[in-house]
Parts: C-alpha cells; structure tokens; sequence
C-alpha cells in the first residue's frame, strides 16, 4: 500500500459519510425536550395529581359500601390507574402534540429541516426521545400509583401485589399505553400541525373515539370499541378479561398499532408537503 | 415563574369536580347511572382537564423586556475565526425556477448564479419570490419545476448541511421558552458541532452575557443576532440570510456589514435578501434584483449605482435662450414645471461656462443624482404586488435628492 492510499483510507474513516447521523439528532432532540421550563412544569404537576387522585380514588373504593366483586366495573387493578388514565395521559398528550405544533407555529421548524433535511430522521428522533420520555415516566408512576392503591387497601379488603396473576403485565402495560399515547400525539403534530386543531385531533384518538363507541348500541359497543386505545389498555390493566374485549395479547397489538398508523401517515404526509 | 392565583384556583376547582365525579362514580349511585350519562362526564371531562393542562403549560413569564441592545449586546468582537481549510469555492446555481402555490406563481422561471467571494445582494419587492427562492435552496419548498443547486447539488444531498450553508430565514422563529444557548445546542447537536463552537459564536455575535435567558425575552435585535449565530455554526462556506439587517440598530448594522464583507473576502459564497436598495447598496457588490418571481437585474452593484440618472439643474432669467445654446451644444434639454432647465449629456462646468461664454446670468447651477431608490423603483415599478392606492403620487420617483 503506498503512502497516498494510507492517506486516503485515513481521510475516509474520518469524513462523515452519511447525511446525517442518527446519534446527533437524538441528542438535539433531546436538548430540546429537556430544555422547556413548562415542560417540567406540566409533568410535575401531573405526576402529583395523578397519584393525589389515585389516593383519593383508592380511599373513596375502600370505603364503598360492599366493594370488592360487587362494584362491578372496578376492580382492584383499575382503581390503581383510574387517575393516571385522565391526569397523566391527557397531558404527556397534548405536550407530545406540542413537539411538533410548537415548532410549525414558531416557525423554528424551518431551522430544523434546513439543520436535518431529512424529514423522516427528525420525525423518527423526535417520537424515539418523546416516546422514551414517557415510557419512562409512565412506569414510573404507574408503578407509584400500583403501590400507593394497592397499600391503601391492603388495610380495608386486602390490596394485590405484584406477584398477583395479571398485576405486572398491568403495570408495565399501564406505562407502555402513555408511550403509546405520547408517540400517537406526535405523529398528530405533524400531520395537523395546528396546536388547536392537533390536540382536539390528538385527544380524540386517545380518548374521544373509545367514549363515543360507548354511545353505540349493544354489541356494537364493544366490537368497535374493543379497537380503540381506552378498551385496549382497559383489558390490559383489568384483572380478569371483561366481556367482549380483546384479549390482553391482542390488546397490545392495538396499543402498538394506532402510534404505528399515525406516525407512518406522518411520515408521509412530513415529507410531500412544503414546510 | 407560575401561573396566577385566580388560573391555580380555576384549576384546582377543575380538579376538585374530578375527584368529586370520581368518587360519586365509584360509591354505590354508580349503578344505577345509565351509560350515556358516563359518557357525558367522560365528554365533558376531557375538555376540562386539557384546557387546565394547557393553562399550567402556557409560559408565565413577564412579556419581553423592551430594553434590548446595548448592555447586553454590544458590538461583537470582528470576524476572527480561525480560518480552517483553504477556501472551496461553492457556487449557486438557480436555473429556470419556478414555483406555484395554487393559482400564484411566486417564483416564474428564475434563474441566476451567486458567485463566492463576494457579497451578492437579492433586491426585490415585498412578496417578489425572495423568500420563496431561499425556501426552494434550502430543500423546504419543493420547486415546482426547475433547480436550485449550491455547489452542484440539491440541498438535500449535502452532508450535514450546517457545515456547509448556514441560513437565517426569519430571526423571530424561535422557541420562546428555551434558553438561547440550548436552542443555539440543539441545532449545533444536530450537526455534530461541539458546545466549544456553540460557546464561540455567542462570543461572535455578542450574546454571552445573555446566553442563559429565554428567547422569547429577546429583542428583534438580539434574535437576529443569534439567527447570525446559528448560521455561522459551522463556519459554512455558504450564507443564505433573508434580511439580516430587518431589526438592527446602526451599530448591528455596521456590525453586519463588516462581518459579511470579511466573510466575503476569504472566498465565501454570500446571498442575503432585502427589499431595501440603500442597505444592499452598501453591503453588497453584485445585485440580483426581482419582482413578481423574475430576474429584472443582474448586475454589479457599481455599475448599477452609475447607471442610475443624472442631470445638471440649471436656471436662468433667460431660461428659452439658454435652453436653445445648450441644445445647439449637444446637451438633451428638458424645461421642468418651475422653469428650470434638466440637462442631460453636458456636466456642470461645461452648462457654465456655455451660459458665462453668452453672458447669461445663472441663478442656481446644480448637478443631480437619482437616489438609487428611484432606480430601483424605475426597475420594479412595474412589478411591485402590493402598491400604495392612488392617494401617493403616480410617481414616487419624482422626488429628486437635491
């Protein structure tokens, strides 16, 4: 090998080779998420309603009379996520929405895809550090909010541990769903790309659709609405498989399948339109 | 920073009916409550808890502080980056571009060439396509046909493009809530650039001492200068601003235009936007003037400036006679409104002497040259979108600088 061949074997190692690397943009999309005070803000907040309802709901469970099997649509596994369903997953939504939303209506968006012209990179980065963030934070507090019910009964009608058949796969299925939740909200984002607009859109995927198929006549109301994201993730977090849902393997299917649908479509949708 | 009181109290009122529905659920009424009532308090539930989550995220801070610029902002330090490999050159090249958006054609056929080492200025009108043409190079907005190539290649291909084009599309698209040193982060991250460089063009563009506030607290004048910022990251051979100066006191000004003219002189390419003819007379060396998405001048700026009108006012008591003299002498001759005479093709000295040699009084001598504004509108006048009513002057141009 002569001198000017080692040269230039040296020179190509170095020299980026890819358009961009798939590292930098996580870790710029990580700068960005962890550098919005409200941010912080909003998941705090959240994380200390969620487990003071939790508590609440718990207590409020404990004290009915005659709980147990007779309070039929609550078992003791739901009581645990009741308030996570509303106060944890509606906000990690809206500011997964947000992710995207802020950064059209700022116009800061422009400086992203001229920083990283491929689209596709900066939508895969952004829903990989959002969704990351709060399968994280999801099964930090669904195991909180577990603990805390579960120890709330143990005194009045025996609380479950984990070890309880069905109560781990409830748990970590209970952070994996706000994963799911968050990466549908920005998807959304980026297909709506109006923040108002994005969430009512965000918000009806992730809740809306499921109480809407409630409303439908008998049989129907299950069979369409075993589909959508609340029955998924109910028959996930329920002890025993209610009538008429999918089963827990299924449901995860579900859970896995609206985020896939939504971020595919923005994937397309990212890179025909004009920014 | 939190919200105010009265927005808490809304909230935790918010909260306190949830709990309240929570519990009413789960007691033993429950039963008995059909199901769309569930629904409804699902329904009506969900509006609820985003509209308080929005709220608690909004950002509280005091709106931005109306001081700006000199503490904090000084004027930079000059251009002094350490000049790394030698110059390569990169052109840009437009050809037949053209771009619609529905039934408007913003950009119609465009093309040009920008050429490194000099500054070259985009003039047109506000809505000529200027920013449509930068949208189009920088890969944002997809031609509808022609291209649009820096250095031979599409702006997608390049890689990591920071390091070679930086860009400042608009200095107000920034993320209010984030501190200017983690926006300024994230975009160097994205290139692989390291916080040294990042800690650099604060120092550059005078911003340290401010590198820790939120964007949202800025100034125009501050913005643009972390825009400067963050298109000079990569030390790129190519710079694409759209109205840099939009939003700068004289001394950013001045800054700017020392900092564009030594980038320039190392060999760069430099393409900035403007619909003001002065600045881009000072700034820049060859101009590219639009309107309407079509190249209406492609020229040296000095050859531009000289090409503008000029004439030589003259008035005289025997105004008819002199007027005859000057024409016999070669001189176009053209008798204004308030009877002065307009000269053209005879300088000043020459239309004394002609009037001294015939013993003509002279009362007022004077040569006159087009502002270059008016040789701008005489060029897009014609193509200018959105124009004044009729109330202004058919000719804005009339107003001479004497």
């Amino acid at each position: 090998m002569t001198a000017s061949q080692l040269q230039d074997a040296g020179r190509a190692v170095t020299a980026p080779t890819r358009l961009i690397r798939a590292r930098d943009v996580l870790s710029s999309e990580w700068t960005k998420l962890r550098s919005l005070r409200s941010t912080r803000w909003t998941l705090g907040a959240a994380a200390i309603v969620t487990l003071v309802l939790t508590a609440v709901v718990a207590e409020s469970f404990a004290a009915a009379p005659g709980s147990g099997q007779r309070a039929v649509p609550f078992d003791r596994l739901v009581t645990s996520f009741l308030a996570f369903a509303e106060y944890t997953v509606l906000p990690v939504t809206v500011l997964s929405v947000l992710v995207f939303t802020s950064e059209f209506g700022s116009g800061l968006i422009r400086t992203t895809f001229s920083a990283v012209p491929q689209r596709r990179t900066v939508l895969a980065a952004k829903a990989a550090v959002t969704g990351a963030a709060a399968l994280v934070i999801g099964e930090v507090l669904a195991f909180a909010c577990f603990f805390l019910a579960q120890a709330i009964l143990t005194g009045k009608h025996g609380g479950l541990s984990l070890a309880h058949p069905g109560a781990l796969r409830a748990v970590l299925a209970a952070g994996f769903t706000l994963a799911a939740c968050a990466l549908v909200g920005v998807g959304v984002g980026a297909i709506i790309r109006h923040t108002a607009g994005a969430i009512a859109a965000a918000i009806t995927v992730v809740g809306l659709l499921a109480v809407l198929c409630l409303a439908l006549p008998a049989p129907w109301h299950t069979r369409l609405g075993r589909f959508t994201l609340p029955f998924a993730a109910y028959a996930e977090v329920s002890g025993h498989q209610p009538a008429g849902l999918l089963s827990p393997g299924l449901s995860l299917l579900v859970l896995a399948a609206w985020p896939a649908a939504v971020l595919a479509a923005a994937a397309i949708v990212l890179t025909r339109r004009d920014i | 920073m939190h919200p105010p009181l009265p927005v808490l109290l809304v909230l935790a009122l918010v909260v306190a009916i949830d709990a309240g529905c929570l519990i009413d659920l789960i007691r033993a009424r429950v039963r008995h409550l059909p199901k769309w009532a569930w629904a409804l308090i699902i329904l009506i539930q969900f509006p609820l808890g985003v509209t308080a989550y929005l709220v608690l995220g909004r950002d509280w801070t005091k709106p931005a502080v109306p001081d700006s610029k000199p503490s904090a902002a000084g004027p930079g330090p000059a251009y002094a980056l350490p000049r790394r490999r030698k110059a390569d050159p990169v052109v840009i090249e437009v050809d037949r571009l053209t771009k619609r958006f529905g039934s408007v054609t913003a950009v119609d056929d465009l093309s040009f060439t920008v050429r490194p080492g000099m500054v070259t200025g985009f003039l047109g009108p506000n809505g000529a396509g200027k920013t449509t043409t930068l949208r189009v190079l920088l890969g944002l907005n997809a031609p509808t046909s022609g291209t649009a190539l820096i250095g031979g290649r599409r702006y997608q291909e390049l890689v990591r493009p920071l390091h070679r084009v930086g860009s400042l599309l608009d200095a107000t698209a920034l993320p209010a809530g984030r501190p200017a040193w983690s926006h300024l982060l994230a975009v160097a991250q994205s290139n692989g650039i390291g916080r040294r460089r990042v800690r650099e063009v604060l120092e550059l563009t005078g911003l340290e001492t401010v590198a820790a506030r939120r964007t949202g607290q800025f100034s125009l004048g501050m913005k643009q200068r972390l825009g400067i910022a963050a298109a000079l990251l990569a030390d790129p051979q190519v710079l694409l601003l759209d109205e840099p100066v939009n939003g700068l006191d004289p001394e950013g000004i001045f800054w700017i235009r020392k900092l564009l003219r030594a980038v320039a002189a190392e060999g760069r390419t430099i393409l900035i936007s403007s619909h003001l003819m002065s600045e881009m007379a000072q700034t820049a060396d060859h101009l590219l003037i639009i309107g309407r998405g079509r190249l209406l001048a492609d020229t040296p700026t000095a050859e531009f400036v000289a090409g503008a009108r000029h004439d030589v006012l003259v008035r005289s008591p025997r105004a008819a006679e002199l007027a005859g003299l000057l024409t016999a002498g070669g001189a176009g001759v053209n008798t204004e409104d308030d009877g002065g005479l307009a000269v053209t093709g005879m300088d000043q000295a020459a239309v004394g002497d002609l009037a001294a040699s015939r013993g003509i009084a002279v009362h007022e001598l004077m040569a006159r040259h087009a502002s270059l504004e008016e040789a701008y509108l005489a060029i897009t006048g014609a193509s200018t979108d959105y124009r004044a009513g009729s109330a202004l002057p058919e000719k804005p141009a009339a107003a001479v600088v004497r």
